[in-house]
């Protein structure tokens, strides 16, 4: 076989890229392969979850889908999100945001543990290394990308100029697949290197005792190691106190009650008064531009799609049945809360608008322009008995913020599709 | 076989693998790329990692070599106790709250967190620097305690 060229010289170039600029002895196979096992099952459980979320929005009803907007329109649904327990979307999402925070400090460590690597000379040794080499830098940049979009999410922070939910979902994708190559060629490096050291021995060892790994070619242990000044147990430690630091921040605001003051750093972390309609709003009624004139007595729900239009004043609902129920909001960016709301059932407004069958409903805001002026809900959501259209909350009619005159509330819904401020509502049978 | 290994550097499993893991990359880019802004998006990707790797980790290994020129395995100190990490634990805590929450703790999403929750950003520095504070005061104690045993022990 004819020899190629070498496009690289032999030497690599000051700085970085020559070996003996790394110093610190912690680094080496055995580190980063428990950092990273310790980070991996957190990335499936907020893979998971992430998910989960989607197949919660219904993406396949009516106007729902909110990733897929004229693109290739594959999406993942593989069964129908349940609308019990009440508590499921306030826990998978609530997993979704604590493991992902918890991620973040054990991920800046394994990043910074393999960080000779990425200053390897030659950049490509053969076309393989090449595409691993193309492979970390989707890895890399997309963990960054998926995980600093989602903190900014959570802070009402856009300054990017795309849309933050395909792009986070999406992201994720390009994320995982770089994340399942690296998996296949990591994973006999992590059981060699724990054959070799053990999976805890090396954490018996205090600051004294603490060793460099062997400088094998390929790896990032040092060559020229300078003195250790932190064991690895001490940087495990301190690694794993940010991280579950930030997990507890991260429980405060979906345990609620108490616990709300845990989410010290937070905008769902700080408490209201001690009012009925004193607790965490998602969006206001400034922000949705919602008129007050709108919703004085002149509002009436429009109940479509069965023979004729019904239409209700607030009066003629609160002379229905009326129905308590103690359900939470449950946010995709991570925070609960539960109230004890009042209204009429889903069910009985379907009855009223004529439907006999199972129906799913689309839900209609007053607030006019917006991702989520509207939701179409499952039929398996409109039955349930919890599902109600809440007119008061606590024992009192709900603030302007929280949707009066009316708004939706479903167990184990996202809390964008309990819509707020409903004018109408369009049942279709299924 | 071998003719194929050595072309192209890995085994044929490793070629398919990178096939797949790509492929499914592209698709996801041109999901990205009917829906948003696909330009914004790369650049955002592509500065995730010059952030990382070209900012952020030279940024905090100059600050730990000046930290560690600074205060040192000090020879004066007994030994088994190693000062720099009493200031490189809470400040390594106190980074990890700053580098999640820094937009709410510095404010930049004022309007949008006032529009949507009805409250401000304003306690968020606070809190912040009174986390930061608690945590250099209690490794600074905890500091001034083992230097204490372990000159009692010395004498």
């Amino acid at each position: 076989m004819p020899k190629l060229p070498k496009p690289f010289p032999d030497e690599p170039p000051p700085g970085p890229f020559q070996k003996s600029f790394w110093k610190s002895p912690l680094r080496g196979p055995w580190l980063t392969s428990i950092l990273g096992s310790a980070l991996l099952p957190l990335i499936i459980i907020c893979a998971l979850t992430g998910f989960l979320s989607h197949v919660a929005y219904y993406p396949e009803l009516g106007d729902n889908s909110i990733t897929g907007s004229g693109g290739i329109s594959f999406d993942l649904y593989f069964f129908d999100w349940p609308s019990s327990p009440a508590w499921l979307y306030a826990f998978t999402q609530g997993l979704h945001i604590i493991s992902g925070l918890a991620a973040i400090p054990i991920l800046l460590a394994k990043l910074w543990s393999v960080m000779p690597k990425f200053f390897e000379w030659p950049p490509a040794r053969s076309v393989a290394h090449a595409l691993d080499r193309l492979s970390l830098a989707l890895l890399v940049g997309g963990s960054i990308f998926v995980f600093f979009t989602g903190v900014l999410n959570i802070q009402l922070w856009y300054p990017f100029g795309f849309s933050f939910i395909p792009a986070h979902y999406y992201g994720a994708f390009i994320f995982l697949a770089a994340l399942g190559l690296h998996l296949v060629g990591k994973i006999p490096v992590a059981r060699k290197a724990y054959r070799e050291k053990g999976v805890v021995k090396p954490l018996r060892a205090d600051l004294a005792h603490t060793q460099p790994e062997s400088p094998e070619e390929g790896t990032s242990a040092p060559e020229a190691p300078g003195m250790p000044t932190i064991s690895r147990r001490g940087l495990l430690g301190v690694v794993g106190a940010g991280s579950l630091g930030l997990a507890l921040m991260a429980v405060g605001q979906v345990v609620g009650g108490p616990f709300r003051n845990l989410a010290l750093l937070s905008p769902r972390g700080r408490g209201f008064g001690s009012g009925a309609n004193e607790f965490q709003i998602n969006r206001t009624a400034m922000e949705a531009a919602i008129k007050p004139v709108s919703t004085t007595s002149t509002w009436r729900l429009t109940l479509d799609g069965g023979v004729a239009a019904v239409e209700l004043s607030r009066e003629e609902l609160l002379a229905m049945d009326q129905y308590t129920e103690s359900l939470p909001i449950a946010c995709v960016e991570g925070w609960s809360t539960t109230q004890d709301w009042t209204g009429v059932r889903l069910s009985d407004l379907a009855a009223l608008a004529g439907i006999e069958g199972a129906a799913e409903v689309t839900v209609q805001s007053l607030e006019e322009g917006g991702t989520f002026n509207q939701a179409t809900l499952a039929d398996s959501q409109v039955a349930n008995e919890r599902s109600l259209l809440a007119l008061t909350v606590n024992g009192e009619d709900l603030s302007l913020d929280h949707g009066f005159p009316a708004r939706v509330i479903v167990p184990a819904l996202p809390g964008v599709h309990c819509t707020k401020w409903v004018s109408s509502m369009t049942f279709t049978e299924v | 076989m071998e003719k194929f290994r050595s072309t192209y550097g890995k085994g044929p499993l490793h070629l398919i693998a990178v096939i797949a893991s790509f492929a499914i990359a592209t698709y996801a880019f041109f999901e990205i790329a009917a829906g948003s802004a696909p330009v914004n998006f790369a650049i955002w990707f592509i500065a995730a990692i010059v952030a990382h790797d070209m900012l952020a980790f030279p940024l905090y290994s100059v600050l730990g070599v000046i930290a560690g020129k600074t205060i040192g395995p000090r020879p004066a100190a007994p030994a088994g106790l190693t000062a720099i990490n009493f200031v490189r634990v809470p400040a390594l805590l106190s980074g990890f709250a700053f580098i999640v929450w820094f937009p709410i703790i510095l404010g930049f999403s004022e309007p949008e967190v006032i529009r949507s929750t009805g409250l401000d950003t304003g306690p968020f520095l606070g809190r912040w620097l009174l986390l930061t504070g608690v945590l250099f005061l209690a490794s600074g104690l905890l500091y001034a305690l083992q230097l204490r045993k372990l000159r009692r022990a010395r004498t």
